[in-house]
């Protein structure tokens, strides 16, 4: 009995390290499916939300519920930025052998990644490369009791903020004209433009929308963990990219499960392996999924002749 | 003796093709004589004469990149598998000969094919289940293969001492010769890149390499032209991790202390880079791109902390400026075949066409 | 059947997606020499026809002979290498390799390729290839544009790489899908005698089309296709007066590719 318990314990911190993945992955395959180019930036940007989030915080002092609208328009604002630097100045090539060349394709990817490093290097300068400790009124650190089990407000919170965006990023997607564009923009570019949407103003608003979510993942991973570096967008990055690949590449709710999986099964390997084993259980699971879902446990097959 | 017959349509094939000009031959010559006088003469020589150890450590690393710039080119840019792992592949060959001298005390001449050889059969083992995966797909294969070989090297502690790294690894050592300077170890190591890189020549520069760029283009159309896809695919992988062995082999023989660190997601990044900025599917942008990403950061040590900054602004100005990189696949094949004599003339003085 | 002119025969030759019979129960033979059309209308199932020929797609039922051997479940590139060369249906040339190259993997495909040969002793093998690919461009009339970049050739010209990257393969049996699509009137025609032309030359040719007009005028038999179904075989006249094909084309004859 104090076993399962103990499970739980573990299923719950999994579930909200997961959710954090997620929110991450989102943003990935939200840009994945308007692009279909990888954003190597994305964990820069979660580093962004939390530095923005500490900066509020050491600056104003606010309520914490006055922090997260504020790293949203970090996050938003990363990621116009972001999108108008490393990815719109590719656009511009649509002769046919461009948009073939490989050459093409992995130059774009690059960019964002040569953006990312511009990016962290800014940051060490600004922040320092040591870890930065958060005010302990706003660590969210503190067990609260449900039942038997014991969970840190940062999971409650992290759960409470994570079904908030979901929904509201439900609502966009299917309720919304921006929201409408990004899914028509997904499947299939040129049509879209064909039927008279910006595609242009579609691709930044999906930069926007998924940089705001893997921002927010920062400031509350921030604050959970109570300590901020430079180098803080790299893990995360990593596992919600898995995530996204395990997913389909395409497929939201894919992506969330997988992240979901990779938190889980993360947090449970703790208790059987030493911590710097653990990340062997991500990268197994991806290479699993990966040799029995050649695309991803969510994709589609690919098309013949 | 021309290639080109306008008037007859069908050509025997035995009369059809000619030897190549002896014009080309001497051009031939004259670009091998440069390049190998840059290699041995100029670069010793400027070692030699300023009597910088900083110098020569700059090219023995550069030498080492220039191996896996182009041995990743060879996967990536050849045969169009997108691999964001091979930093791994160099770090299984560097404590391959790390713990063959230090354990077992095999001399050089062992483990640097040894190094080679068992990067490569790790290149196989993981590229018969992930061969059939396409694109971006792939590319997180080699991605979580990496990481997981990373996280291995880097917890493994009896076999690799974690994170401490392994030190006094024994010199390059030939027949009982040993590179002890600085310049005996640049030139044994520049010997090796050299033999390494106009292996990769052969390979590229060649029908063997149209077939590699065709899969690339497009394999199912390949695989409808004769191509037995999943077969090349496996050996150009193989081929690539081989060369990634070699080149950890000489870190470890050349630094003397390797560290897991030295192998990590950044390290495969760079050399990606290195063969973008360079020019993907171009082994002579991939030699360039090595040597730019590596002696740039070095020029720009006096901006100090800012360098990074300035390595990453580089990077992304060469990417938005040349997208396909320094020298772009096309016109480098086109070279190759000018200048080292490598295609079929015609009688129309075109362009070179073909390969020998 | 077993006639030993026979080059392909396929026999009970079934495709299912899901529900659909995509091709169902077809028998037929191409004897070598031949020039054979396959026709019938949007959807009659020729391209999956084609793939399960090709092995692109496994038959749910039925088998495939090529050149004596039954090759049902064999690799595309080894039925290829047994002397199957093919075009398809929305071109596919490699756009960022030159026209010469291109070509060149073709024959590169039917004489093998190995990594030893590539370093040690490619001499004879590269000059067979290099002459077997400049053959075969010259037989397209692409020879003057060798070195250019595939990509840049106008679609017409691509159409024509295609074709000639197939003849490198020195193929028993060359089959062309769908080759009219997208040309005019005039390239239509071009393309036609450079079919018979090929023909005249002893290439064994199965032309595989959507319009009627093309196959009638170059090829000495028709096979029609419907619904998955072999509904005539015969000669073009034979074909033409068969009521079941008239059937199958009505108020479809004129639409648009
Ligand atoms: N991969 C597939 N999956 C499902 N249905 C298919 C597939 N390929 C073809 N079909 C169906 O099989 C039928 C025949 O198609 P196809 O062979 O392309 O015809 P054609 O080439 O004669 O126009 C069509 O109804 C098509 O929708
Ligand atoms: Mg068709």
């Amino acid at each position: 009995m104090i076993f399962d318990i103990f499970l739980l314990q573990q299923v719950i911190n999994g579930l909200s390290i997961g959710f954090v993945y997620a929110l991450m992955a989102i943003g990935f395959t939200l840009i994945f499916g308007v692009l279909n180019v990888v954003n190597f930036a994305h964990g820069e940007v979660y580093t962004i939300g939390a530095f923005i989030g500490l900066m509020v915080i050491t600056a104003l002092a606010p309520p914490l519920v006055a922090v997260v609208p504020l790293v949203l328009a970090a996050g938003a604002l990363s990621g116009v930025g972001l999108e108008r630097l490393a990815f719109r100045p590719f656009r511009r090539f649509t002769d046919e052998a461009s948009q073939k060349s490989r050459a093409m394709r992995e130059a774009t990817l690059l960019s964002s990644l040569a953006v990312s490093i511009i990016a962290r290097e800014i940051m060490m300068h600004l922040f320092g490369g040591d870890m930065q400790g958060v005010p302990s009124d706003y660590l969210l650190q503190r067990p609260v009791a449900i039942g038997p089990i014991m969970v840190a407000t940062g999971s409650l919170v992290i759960f409470a903020t994570s079904a908030v965006m979901l929904g509201a990023l439900q609502f966009l997607l299917y309720r919304t004209q921006t929201g409408l564009g990004i899914r028509a923009v997904s499947n299939n570019q040129l049509g879209a433009r064909y039927v008279g949407i910006d595609t242009d103003r579609t691709i930044v608003t999906t930069f926007a929308v998924g940089s705001m979510l893997g921002a927010t993942a920062g400031i509350l991973v921030g604050l959970y963990d109570g300590a901020i570096s430079p180098h803080m967008g790299f893990a995360p990055g990593v596992k919600a990219f898995v995530a996204m690949v395990m997913g389909g590449l395409s497929s939201i709710p894919g992506a969330v499960a997988c992240a979901l999986l990779l938190g889980v099964s993360e947090s449970i390997a703790t208790e059987f392996l030493s911590s710097g084993w653990k990340d062997l259980i991500t990268y197994s699971l991806l290479v699993i999924t990966l040799v029995f879902f050649p695309q991803g446990i969510f994709g589609h097959g690919r098309e013949r002749a | 003796m021309d290639v080109n017959v306008p008037d007859a349509r069908i050509l025997p094939s035995s009369t059809a093709l000619p030897a190549s000009a002896t014009a080309w031959r001497g051009r031939q010559i004259f670009w091998t004589v440069v390049l190998l006088a840059v290699v041995f003469g100029a670069v010793p020589a400027a070692i030699t004469a300023t009597g910088s150890s900083y110098l020569a450590q700059i090219a023995i690393t550069a030498m080492i990149f220039v191996i896996l710039s182009a041995s990743l080119n060879h996967i990536t840019g050849t045969a169009g598998l997108l691999s964001i792992g091979h930093a791994a592949f160099y770090g299984i060959g560097a404590y391959a000969a790390a713990l063959l001298s230090t354990k077992l005390g095999l001399p050089f001449i062992v483990t640097l094919p040894a190094a080679g050889l068992i990067a490569a059969f790790v290149g196989f083992l993981v590229a018969m289940p992930t061969m059939r995966l396409v694109s971006i797909y792939f590319a997180v294969a080699t991605l979580g293969i990496g990481e997981m070989i990373y996280v291995i090297l880097l917890n493994w502690v009896d076999l690799t001492r974690g994170p401490m790294g392994i030190r006094g690894i024994p010199p390059i050592e030939l027949f009982g010769w040993q590179a002890n300077t600085l310049l005996s170890r640049y030139m044994a190591v520049a010997v090796i890149a050299v033999v390494c890189v106009w292996v990769l020549h052969r390979l590229t520069h060649s029908y063997y390499g149209n077939a590699l760029r065709a899969l690339r283009e497009d394999d199912q159309c390949a695989d409808s032209m004769g191509i037995d896809v999943v077969r090349l695919k496996v050996e150009a992988f193989v081929v690539s991790t081989f060369f990634a062995g070699v080149a950890g082999a000489l870190l470890s023989h050349t630094s003397a202390y390797i560290a897991p660190d030295n192998f990590r997601f950044m390290e495969s990044i760079l050399i990606l880079a290195m063969v973008v900025v360079g020019g993907m599917g171009s082994l002579p942008g991939a030699v360039v791109g090595a040597l730019f990403m590596i002696v740039l950061p070095e020029a720009l040590r006096d901006i100090g902390d800012y360098r990074m900054i300035a390595v990453g602004a580089t990077m992304f100005l060469s990417i938005l400026l040349l997208p396909k990189g320094m020298l772009a696949e096309g016109a480098s094949l086109a070279f190759v075949r000018r200048a080292f004599a490598r295609g079929w003339t015609t009688m129309s003085g075109g362009t070179p066409v073909g390969w020998k | 059947m077993t006639d030993a002119n026979t080059i392909l025969s396929i026999d009970g030759l079934t495709r299912r997606f899901g529900g659909l019979l995509a091709v169902s129960d077809v028998t037929a033979t191409i004897k070598q020499g031949e020039l054979v059309g396959l026709i019938g209308p949007n959807g009659a199932g020729k391209t999956t026809l084609f793939n399960l020929i090709t092995g692109f797609t496994p038959p749910s039922s039925g088998t495939v002979r090529f050149a004596g051997r039954d090759v049902t479940g064999l690799k595309p590139w080894q039925i290829a290498r047994m002397g199957m060369g093919r075009t398809f249906q929305n071109l596919r040339v490699f756009p960022n390799m030159t026209v010469f190259d291109n070509v060149s993997v073709g024959a590169v495909g039917s004489f093998g390729q190995s990594p030893w040969r590539a370093l040690f002793n490619g001499g004879a093998q590269s000059r067979a290839v290099s002459a077997r690919s400049w053959e075969a461009l010259e037989r397209v009339g692409l020879a003057d544009v060798a070195g250019e970049i595939a990509a840049n050739l106008s679609y017409g010209k691509r159409k024509y790489l295609e074709i000639a990257r197939a003849l490198a393969t020195a193929p028993r049996l060359l089959i062309l899908d769908e080759p009219a699509a997208g040309l005019n009137d005039t390239e239509t025609a071009e393309l036609a005698d450079f079919i018979r032309r090929l023909h005249a030359e002893g290439v064994t040719v199965l032309l595989v089309e959507h319009d009627m007009g093309l196959v009638m005028n170059s090829c000495s038999r028709v096979i029609v296709l419907a619904s998955g179904r072999k509904i005539a075989d015969g000669t073009p006249e034979q074909v033409q007066r068969d009521p079941a094909v008239l059937e199958a084309y009505l108020g479809v004859e004129d639409d648009a590719a």
